[in-house]
């Protein structure tokens, strides 16, 4: 075998392996206080990328409710489409609003913050 | 003769796909005898649309119990109270996905493939409801026997 094609099999080895093991979603602890009475409408798609390399859309039009708090803001949850977090598993996720930016989802199974860096800015009407 | 020989080998195929494929009743001829007994329950259907990677069929887990398999354009479903689920499955690497129901909530799981290193990994993805009934109105049950009512 050349040299050319060992490296060949040796990279291919290495992409093959790499797609199959995505990075686990980074989470942080925390505690949800259930609060409720707030809503907003997202006016404009966004796509928020994650850091284990797949991102999520929140689509445009829809309305998010306000379900509580954590330390890092304010936790929202839509009915207009399925929200996921994707890594090495995938986890269903709500949204965490601070001060007109998106910093992050609380996954509500594992009860567990998982940041998005940097934050994104979020286009809203009440 | 490379012709003969390509086309046995796509018969073979064919062969072997349709054997690891479905063959219960479609979604579409059960729809009316699978309604959700009790309100305070929510129903999480599952159900595989590609024949890619046919042979692959692992169990599927649901909060670690086993409540069915991912077979080929087939469906089964689990009625559940209100609360928090993960789905496993495992081929070389475990792939679980987790998610809340509610009560009366209908979840759609659809079970994917993806390239693994020597076998390919199958993992639930969460899909919207329009979403979810569109595809799953072709797949033909695979699930435990449905009780008559």
């Amino acid at each position: 075998m050349s040299v050319a094609r060992a490296r060949r099999t040796v990279l291919g080895v290495i992409v093959a392996l790499v797609t199959a093991c995505a990075p686990t979603v980074v989470q942080e602890a925390t505690q949800l206080t259930p609060v409720s009475g707030k809503t907003f409408r997202l006016t404009r798609a966004v796509t928020v990328p994650l850091s284990t390399g797949y991102s999520t859309t929140l689509r445009a039009g829809t309305r998010w409710d306000l379900v509580g708090t954590v330390a890092q803001g304010e936790v929202y949850r839509t009915k207009d489409q399925i929200v996921t977090v994707e890594g090495a598993h995938i986890h269903e996720g709500f949204i965490v609003v601070s001060q007109g930016t998106m910093v992050g989802f609380y996954l509500p199974v594992e009860r567990t913050f998982a940041p998005v860096t940097p934050a994104v800015p979020l286009s809203i009407e009440p | 003769m490379k012709r003969t020989v390509a086309a046995v080998l796509v018969l073979g195929a064919a062969a072997l796909l349709s054997a690891c494929a479905s063959s219960g009743p479609k979604f579409s001829e059960m729809a009316t005898s699978m309604s959700v007994s009790k309100p305070e329950m929510g129903r999480i259907y599952f159900y595989r649309t590609t024949v890619l990677g046919a042979a692959v069929q692992p169990d599927v887990r649901l909060n670690g119990e086993v409540v069915g398999k991912a077979v080929p354009h087939g469906f089964f479903y689990a009625d559940r109270p209100a609360g928090n689920y993960q789905v496993a499955t495992e081929t070389e690497v475990e792939r679980k996905l987790t998610f809340t129901l509610d009560a009366g909530q209908v979840r759609y799981v659809r079970l994917n493939i993806s390239m693994g290193f020597f076998v390919g990994h199958v993992y639930g993805e969460l899909v919207d409801e329009a979403k979810g009934q569109a595809e799953i109105v072709d797949m033909r049950y695979v699930g435990a026997p449905v009780p008559k009512p």
